[in-house]
C-alpha cells in the first residue's frame, strides 16, 4: 500500500461514531475494500468522494448503534413521542388547527422579529457608532421644548478650535443642484461636507481613494448616481458639472464612488463634496452668520465620558447664538449618539437620519402588540381544543395512573405533547413569515428587510417563542387533565368538557379580540375612500405648477403660457402649497409662535382657490401691502385673535398688519397638521414657483404645453413641476397600505376565530352525539338540535360582543388620533360587520354540525362498541 | 411462517450468494450484481439486504482471517441455508408455474 493513501478521516470518525461496534469490522473492511480499489481505477479524488458517499448510504438502520443503557426518561419520552403522534393522528382536524393556528401567528411573530430587528439595525454599520455625536439644540417652540437637528453654521469650526477632547468634527450641509455629465442632466442634492464625513462615518468606496475629500475640487459619488451616470463604467477621473443655480456652477473631479449601502441605514449621500464650496460658490456666504444653519453638525470624541463637560461648555455658544436669534431662542445643546440617532429620530426635528415615513418605535409596538394578540388567540385556540379532546384521552391518562404514573408526570407528557405541537407549528411558522409575510410586506413598502436564516438571533427569539407559547398554551390543560381520580374516569363517571367555565372565557376572550382587530380593519379600509375624498380647502384638482430655476424664468414661462386659452390664471411665488413652506416666528406681547410662511402674489389666492372668509386679498399694485400678511383660520386660532383684521403681528422685529383671513387649507398631507399660516406678499425677485389655474379637464393637455415650453426655454435644466394634486407624493398609496396591513392581519384573525370556533362545536357536538341521537329518536327536528346547540352559545356571544363592540370602537378610535391627525368621523360600520362577520361564522359552524348530525342515523350515535 | 417473502433485490443477492460460494462478501457480491445486470449497485444496499436475509435465516455467515487489503479487517462470509435455499426454490417454482400459464395467445399480437 502506498503510504499517502488514506482513509479520509472525518468520514470515518462520522462512520465509527453511527456504526455498531460488532458490525464496524466487517462493514468497514469492505468500504476500505472499495476504497483502495477505487484509489488504483479511478485515482485519490473520485475514491474519497465515492467513501464518503458510501459512509453516507450506509447510515441506516442496519448499521446504527443502539444506545447501550436506557435512561427510563428517555424510555418514557419516547413513549410520550409516540403516544402524542398516534393522538395527533386520530384527530387529524383537531391536529390541523393547532398547528395551523400557532403556524399562522408565529409566521406575524417572525416577521415581527425581523421589522424590529430591521428598525434596530438602521445605521449601525457604522465603526465609530459609539463615539460619534449629533449637535442637536432644544428650543422653546409654541410651549414646548423641541430637538432639533440643525445647528447653527459657525458652531462647527468654534467646535473644532475650542475642544481639546474632541476628536473630529464634521459640518454638513445639502444643496439642490444641477448635475451635467453629457446628455444626462438631472436634479440632485449634493452633501457639502469636511473631510472628516468618511472617516467619522463608515462608507467604503468602490473606487477611488477618501482622502479625496479634502480637495475642493473633488467629488464622491453613491453607487446607484455613479450607475445613473455612468452605467457600470468606473467613473473615477471623469469631470462632472455641477449647477448651483443659474449662474453659478464648476466642475468637479469624480474622485471616488461609495460600496452600495447597507438597506438599512438613513444616513446616506448622493453626492458629496467639501464643504467649503459653499463659500466658493456663493460670494454672500458668511461663515460666521449666527442666525443662518447647517443640515448638522457631527462630533467624535474618544471618550463619551468627557461628553458631559463639553455640554456644559456651550452655554457660551448659547449666548452667541441668542444674542442674534432672539426671537428664536436655543435653551441648550444636546449630542445624540450615532448608535441612537435613528430611534429617536421621529423626535428630532430636522434631524440628519430623518426618512420620509415614521418607520419606528411607534410602528414596532404597534405590531409587537398586534402579533401578540394573534399568538394569545392561538393559544386559546389550543387551550380550548385540548380541553375539550382531553375526553378522548381519559382512559389513557387513567391508564398510566394505574401503572403508577403521578400527576408531575402527567403534567410533563402532555407539556411534552405540547411542545411537539408547537415544535411543528413553529417549523411551519418560519415558512409562513419568511415565505409569505415578509415579502408581502417587503413589497408593500418596497423595503428590503434582509430576513435570513442565519441570523443567531432568529433561531433565539423562535426558541423563546416555541417556549413562551408552549408553556402558555399547554400548562392549563395539562394540569386540568392530570387531576382527574382514577377511579371516576374509569368507572366512566366523570362529566367534563362540556361545562369548562375557563374554555368560555378564554372563547369570549378570543370573540372580543378578533372584534377589535376585525373592526379595524373595515375602519382602516374606509379611512382610505374617505382620505381620498376629503377636501384640501382649495382646488389641487384644476392647478398646475412649474419649480423656477431662476426668479428672471417666471416672465418668460408666464407670457409663454398665457397664450394657452385653458389657463385661466398665473401667478408667482416665493413658495408653494405642499412643496415646503418656511418656517417664521411671530412675537406676540405673550410669546413667539412658530408659523408657516408662504410668500405670493396677489393672484395666488384665486389661482389655488384658496378662499377667505373675511378682509380682501393684497392688492393688484401690491407695493403698499409689502407690510401686510393674510393668515389663516389655525393662525387666528393659536394666536387667539378675537379681531383679527387690523390687528398687528411683529415678525423679526417689523409690525405687519392682518388685511384679511383665509379657511383653513391642507398644505401638506393629511398626515400633517394644519399649521398656523401667514401670507406675505413676494418680492419678483424671489419668485420660484409658477402656479397656473387651468379650465376643468384640461389638466393634462396643459401639462403638456407646459413642459413643451419649458424645454424650449430652458433647454439646459431639468423640468421640475407638475400636477398640483400629486404634490403629496405617496401618501394616497401609504394611507391604502394602511388598509391593506390590517386586512390581512384581520384575515389572520377571522381565519383563527373561525379555526376556533369551529373546533369547540364540532367537539361539543360529537361529546353530544349519544344525547343528540336520543332525542332524534324522540322526534327531534333539525331545529330543536340547532336550537340546543346554539343555546350553548347564545349567552357568551351576547356577553362578548357587549363588551367586544364598545371596546373595540373606543380603540379603534383611539388609534385613528394616535396614527392620523385627520381621518374619517368615527362611525359604527367597523363594529357592525365585525359582529355580524363573527355571528355568521358561528351559524354557519352551527348549521354545518347539525346538518352533519342529522343526516348519520341515530343508530350509530347510540350503537355501544 | 407460512409465506416466505423475498424482495426481488434480496432474490437477487441470495443468488450471488449461491453463485459466489465460498467466497460471498459483500464487495464480491456487489461486483458480481454489478457485472451480471449491469445495473449500479450500492454495497450499502447489499449490506441491507445481507442483514435482513440473516436474519430471516435465510443466510448464515463466519469471519474470515485478517487480510491486509482491507486495513487489516476481517470479513464476514455468507453462505445459503436450507431454508434459503426453500424460499428461493418456492419463488422460483411460483415464477416458472405462473410463466407457463400464460397462454401463447397472448403472445400473438397482430400486426398492422
Amino acid at each position: 500500500m502506498k503510504t499517502d493513501v488514506n482513509i479520509p478521516k472525518i468520514p470515518h470518525a462520522f462512520f465509527k461514531w453511527y456504526c455498531k461496534p460488532e458490525r464496524y469490522e466487517k462493514i468497514h473492511g469492505d468500504l476500505e475494500e472499495f476504497f483502495y480499489d477505487r484509489v488504483e481505477s479511478s485515482g485519490l479524488t473520485k475514491a474519497r468522494l465515492f467513501y464518503l458517499w458510501n459512509i453516507i448510504r450506509c447510515f441506516q438502520s442496519y448499521a446504527w448503534k443502539i444506545p447501550e443503557s436506557q435512561n427510563s426518561t428517555i424510555i418514557m419520552f419516547k413513549n410520550y413521542y409516540k403516544t402524542s403522534i398516534r393522538s395527533l393522528m386520530k384527530n387529524p382536524f383537531s391536529s390541523f388547527i393547532n398547528v395551523f393556528g400557532l403556524a399562522a401567528s408565529i409566521g406575524i411573530c417572525v416577521f415581527t422579529y425581523c421589522f424590529t430587528q430591521y428598525i434596530f439595525s438602521v445605521d449601525q454599520f457604522h465603526e465609530n457608532k459609539y463615539e460619534v455625536y449629533l449637535t442637536t439644540f432644544f428650543a422653546d417652540r409654541d410651549g414646548a421644548q423641541q430637538q432639533n437637528g440643525m445647528t447653527p453654521r459657525p458652531l462647527g469650526s468654534m467646535l473644532r478650535e475650542d475642544f481639546t477632547n474632541i476628536q473630529k468634527v464634521c459640518r454638513v450641509d445639502d444643496r439642490n443642484v444641477v448635475v451635467k455629465y453629457e446628455d444626462k442632466v438631472f436634479h440632485e442634492a449634493v452633501r457639502c461636507v469636511d473631510p472628516e464625513f468618511l472617516e467619522m462615518l463608515t462608507f467604503p468606496l468602490k473606487w477611488g481613494i477618501k482622502s479625496a475629500l479634502s480637495n475642493p475640487n473633488s467629488i464622491i459619488l453613491s453607487e446607484d448616481m455613479s450607475v445613473k451616470y455612468f452605467g457600470n463604467d468606473n467613473p473615477v477621473g471623469k469631470n462632472l458639472l455641477v449647477k448651483f443655480d443659474a449662474k453659478r456652477g464648476k466642475t468637479f473631479v469624480i474622485s471616488g464612488v461609495a460600496s452600495a449601502l447597507p438597506t438599512a441605514h438613513a444616513i446616506s449621500f448622493d453626492f458629496l463634496i467639501n464643504y467649503s464650496n459653499l463659500e466658493t460658490t456663493d460670494e454672500n456666504f458668511d461663515p460666521n452668520d449666527w442666525s443662518a444653519f447647517v443640515k448638522a453638525t457631527l462630533i467624535q470624541v474618544e471618550d463619551p465620558a468627557n461628553l458631559e463637560l463639553i455640554e456644559q461648555a456651550m452655554e457660551k455658544y448659547r449666548l452667541l447664538q441668542n444674542e442674534v436669534q432672539h426671537d428664536w431662542a436655543i435653551s441648550s445643546f444636546a449630542f445624540e449618539r450615532l448608535e441612537s440617532l435613528y430611534r429617536n429620530s421621529s423626535d428630532i426635528r430636522n434631524g440628519i437620519s430623518l426618512r420620509g415615513f415614521e418607520s419606528n418605535v411607534k410602528g414596532i409596538w404597534m405590531i409587537s402588540i398586534i402579533a401578540l394578540i394573534l399568538l394569545l388567540l392561538a393559544c386559546f385556540n389550543y387551550i380550548n381544543i385540548a380541553i375539550v379532546s382531553a375526553a378522548k384521552r381519559l382512559k389513557e391518562i387513567g391508564l398510566r395512573k394505574v401503572i403508577g404514573a403521578n400527576r408531575r408526570m402527567i403534567v410533563t407528557q402532555f407539556l411534552a405533547e405540547n411542545m411537539l405541537i408547537t415544535f411543528f407549528a413553529t417549523i411551519l411558522g418560519l415558512l409562513f413569515g419568511g415565505v409569505v409575510v415578509i415579502p408581502w410586506f417587503e413589497r408593500l413598502w418596497t423595503l428590503n428587510l434582509e430576513f435570513t436564516l442565519l441570523d443567531v438571533n432568529l433561531w433565539l427569539f423562535l426558541a423563546i417563542t416555541l417556549f413562551f407559547t408552549g408553556i402558555v398554551s399547554g400548562l392549563y390543560p395539562a394540569f386540568y387533565i392530570s387531576r382527574f381520580h382514577v377511579v371516576g374516569i374509569l368507572k366512566g363517571s366523570l362529566k367534563f368538557g362540556k361545562k369548562n367555565r375557563l374554555t368560555k372565557v378564554l372563547l369570549g376572550f378570543q370573540l372580543i379580540l378578533a372584534c377589535l382587530i376585525i373592526s379595524s380593519a373595515v375602519m382602516f379600509t374606509q379611512n382610505t375612500g374617505y382620505v381620498a375624498k376629503r377636501s384640501w380647502g382649495y382646488n389641487q384638482d384644476d392647478a398646475l405648477y412649474a419649480r423656477l430655476s431662476d426668479p428672471s424664468g417666471f416672465e418668460l414661462l408666464s407670457d409663454a403660457m398665457s397664450q394657452n386659452p385653458d389657463v385661466l390664471k398665473i401667478s408667482g411665488s416665493g413658495q408653494h402649497l405642499g412643496n415646503g413652506s418656511v418656517k417664521t416666528i411671530v412675537t406676540m406681547p405673550d410669546r413667539a409662535y412658530e408659523v408657516d410662511q408662504l410668500a405670493v402674489d396677489p393672484n395666488y389666492f384665486q389661482t389655488m382657490g384658496i378662499q377667505l372668509t373675511e378682509g380682501r386679498a393684497f392688492r393688484e399694485n401690491f407695493e403698499s401691502d409689502k407690510r401686510t400678511v393674510i393668515v389663516n383660520l389655525q393662525f387666528v386660532e393659536n394666536l387667539a385673535l378675537s379681531n383679527p383684521i387690523g390687528q398687528l403681528i411683529k415678525i423679526d422685529s417689523i409690525n405687519y398688519e392682518i388685511v384679511g383671513v383665509a379657511k383653513d387649507f391642507h398644505a401638506h398631507s393629511f398626515e400633517n397638521k394644519i399649521l398656523p399660516t401667514l401670507f406675505t406678499v413676494v418680492d419678483e425677485e424671489e419668485y420660484s414657483y409658477l402656479s397656473m389655474q387651468v379650465r376643468s379637464g384640461t389638466n393634462q393637455s396643459v401639462y403638456e404645453d407646459l413642459r413643451a415650453n419649458w424645454i424650449a426655454l430652458f433647454p439646459e435644466i431639468p423640468f421640475q413641476g407638475g400636477y398640483q394634486e400629486d404634490v403629496w407624493g405617496g401618501y394616497f398609496k401609504e394611507i391604502g397600505l394602511h388598509g391593506k396591513v390590517w386586512r390581512g392581519i384581520a384575515s389572520v384573525a377571522i381565519l383563527l376565530a373561525i379555526l376556533g370556533l369551529y373546533g369547540l362545536v364540532t367537539l361539543n357536538v360529537s361529546g353530544r352525539f349519544k344525547e343528540f341521537s336520543i332525542r332524534q329518536v324522540l322526534g327531534a327536528e333539525w331545529r330543536n338540535i340547532a336550537t340546543s346547540i346554539a343555546r350553548n352559545y347564545i349567552v357568551l356571544f351576547t356577553v362578548s360582543l357587549s363588551v367586544g363592540i364598545p371596546i373595540s370602537y373606543l380603540t379603534v378610535d383611539f388609534l385613528f388620533d394616535f396614527a392620523y391627525h385627520y381621518h374619517i368621523p368615527m362611525n359604527f360600520l367597523g363594529v357592525s360587520v365585525s359582529a355580524g362577520l363573527l355571528i355568521t361564522i358561528l351559524l354557519v359552524t352551527i348549521i354545518a354540525q347539525v346538518g352533519k348530525v342529522s343526516k348519520t342515523s341515530p343508530v350509530e350515535g347510540l350503537k355501544v362498541e | 411462517m407460512g409465506r416466505t417473502y423475498l424482495g426481488e433485490f434480496e432474490e437477487i443477492v441470495l443468488l450471488t450468494v449461491g453463485i459466489l460460494y465460498e467466497d460471498a462478501y459483500a464487495v464480491a457480491i456487489t461486483k458480481e450484481i454489478t457485472k451480471q445486470s449491469a445495473r449500479p449497485v450500492n454495497v450499502s444496499a447489499v449490506h441491507k439486504s445481507l442483514y435482513r436475509l440473516e436474519k430471516k435465516g435465510m443466510l448464515k455467515s463466519r469471519l474470515s482471517d485478517p487480510e491486509s487489503k482491507r486495513g487489516g479487517k476481517r470479513k464476514r462470509l455468507f453462505t445459503i441455508t436450507p431454508y434459503g435455499k426453500t424460499a428461493l426454490d418456492e419463488s422460483m417454482d411460483l415464477r416458472t408455474k405462473m410463466r407457463n400459464q400464460i397462454p401463447d395467445l397472448a403472445f400473438k399480437w397482430d400486426i398492422g
